[in-house]
């Protein structure tokens, strides 16, 4: 029950954010008729202002490395959704949905639901306290 | 079973359920736990105001931390009365009109003001362009300037009085103005520089309703994330009305004949929520380095050869 409260509590936090509050630089370069799921190794996580982003690498079916860029609300906006600073960190197994540029180029937003090491998010994380992991907009 | 019994078991089935949905409401990542703690912390949403009882509006006093975007104040898609958006599309961003034609709620733009409108170029609603054509001067971490500052990323607020100002604290770029009330005139504007956030005079016009007038704005500022211009003629007219103890209401008005056919309201009553007084503000700076690390690494090759829809 609380597992699945934790998924709906998540899909709804992701719905809620992804879209409207990314408001700074425009949503006209995004395919929002397609999601697209990536899996890959979080390299580095930028909690900024107006908008965070998260890098990560992953791999496609020829073993060749992309490095995505996703990216995700303002911090005050995370952080009212129980993200934080330090919700990402290099080393992480991450598997995203996203909305993806529609020139194709590897760079996306947070659109659906995120996993961190294999865990729903947000989940506590390290030991961190509170509700965890979080993406933001850069 | 006899009546009572049954009673009993309806009324522990409702207490039940009750406590189940409030232990879902405030399940582990939800909004109300991480409002829990003191700092850093995002204002509830609105269904935390739903049915709250206040107390009486106090006399002449705005002061307080004022949460507005409980009610819709970022106002990502344009303003809040005249969102740039085409009826049957609410979030979605059709973009690349060259006006905006066919908004539910247009405004009456002069053939100047629809000529300044064309050379802004939002990222969001009917004529939204691509990240990297963006011409917006906050992604460059320019002032929002006022009245933007209360018609986009209006999140939260804390007002305070002296004998002689009202003082507002925007979150949003960390961004301080004061609206005077000693009773002085406006400056002469054919002398006094224009300025991002202009020039404010107020005054009670009762006892729980305060009018604020500002005039004397540069140029370089929008009115809204969807790039509507204002000419340096433009006034514009705040109207506070302190509803009770928890709630105040704000009316923005703009008048600028040079750009608009008539004066028209950018919020009507907007509803802004008090937050306890302990309530920590967390930081929200425009980091031009940063916004430069995204303009490169996103915003950019986001924008390359974007197929037309």
């Amino acid at each position: 029950m609380k597992h699945k409260l934790l998924l709906a509590s998540l899909a709804v936090v992701v719905s809620t954010f992804a879209a409207p509050l990314l408001a700074h630089h425009g949503n006209a370069a995004y395919n929002y008729d397609k999601k697209v799921t990536v899996s890959g190794t979080v390299t580095e996580w930028i909690w900024a202002n107006p908008h965070s982003w998260l890098k990560l690498d992953v791999k496609d079916e020829s073993g060749e490395v992309k490095h995505w860029i996703v990216e995700g609300s303002a911090p005050p906006t995370l952080s009212g959704q129980g993200w934080s600073h330090n919700s990402f960190k290099p080393g992480d197994q991450v598997t995203v949905t996203v909305i993806q540029v529609k020139n194709g180029e590897p760079i996306g937003r947070f659109q659906g639901d995120v996993v961190l090491n294999g865990k729903p998010f947000p989940a506590q994380v390290n030991g961190s306290s509170g509700a965890s992991k979080g993406d933001s907009k850069p | 079973m006899p009546k009572g019994c049954l009673f009993s078991a309806i009324l522990l089935t409702a207490l039940l359920s009750s406590s189940l949905l409030l232990r879902a409401q405030n399940a582990p990542g939800t909004t109300e736990e991480a409002n829990q703690g003191k700092w850093n912390n995002g204002p509830p949403t609105k269904k935390a105001y739903a049915g709250k009882k206040s107390a009486p509006a106090p006399r002449r006093d705005l002061s307080g931390i004022w949460n507005a975007a409980a009610e819709g104040g970022v106002q990502a898609k344009g303003v809040l009365e005249h969102p740039a958006l085409l009826p049957g599309h609410p979030q979605d961003e059709i973009g690349e009109q060259p006006d905006e034609s066919g908004v539910s709620r247009p405004l009456s733009y002069t053939p100047l003001g629809l000529a300044a409108l064309k050379t802004n170029k939002p990222g969001v609603g009917v004529r939204a362009v691509g990240p990297g054509l963006v011409n917006d001067p906050v992604d460059f971490c320019d002032p929002q300037g006022f009245p933007r500052m209360e018609l986009f990323e209006f999140r939260v607020v804390q007002i305070t009085q002296t004998k002689n100002q009202i003082i507002l604290l925007h979150q949003f770029n960390d961004n301080w103005r004061i609206i005077w009330t000693d009773g002085r005139p406006f400056p002469d504007l054919n002398e006094a520089e224009p300025r991002w956030n202009g020039y404010s005079v107020g005054k009670w016009v009762d006892d729980y309703t305060f009018e604020a007038d500002t005039v004397g704005m540069n140029e370089k500022t929008w009115l809204d994330n969807a790039g509507r211009p204002h000419s340096g003629d433009m006034k514009v007219q705040e109207r506070f009305h302190r509803l009770d103890y928890d709630t105040l209401e704000l009316t923005v008005t703009i008048n600028d004949p040079k750009f608009y056919a008539q004066p028209w309201q950018a919020l009507s009553k907007f509803v802004l929520h008090r937050m306890p007084d302990d309530y920590d503000i967390q930081e929200f700076f425009c980091s031009a380095s940063q916004t430069a690390d995204y303009n490169k690494l996103i915003g950019n090759p986001a924008s390359v050869e974007t197929p037309k829809k």
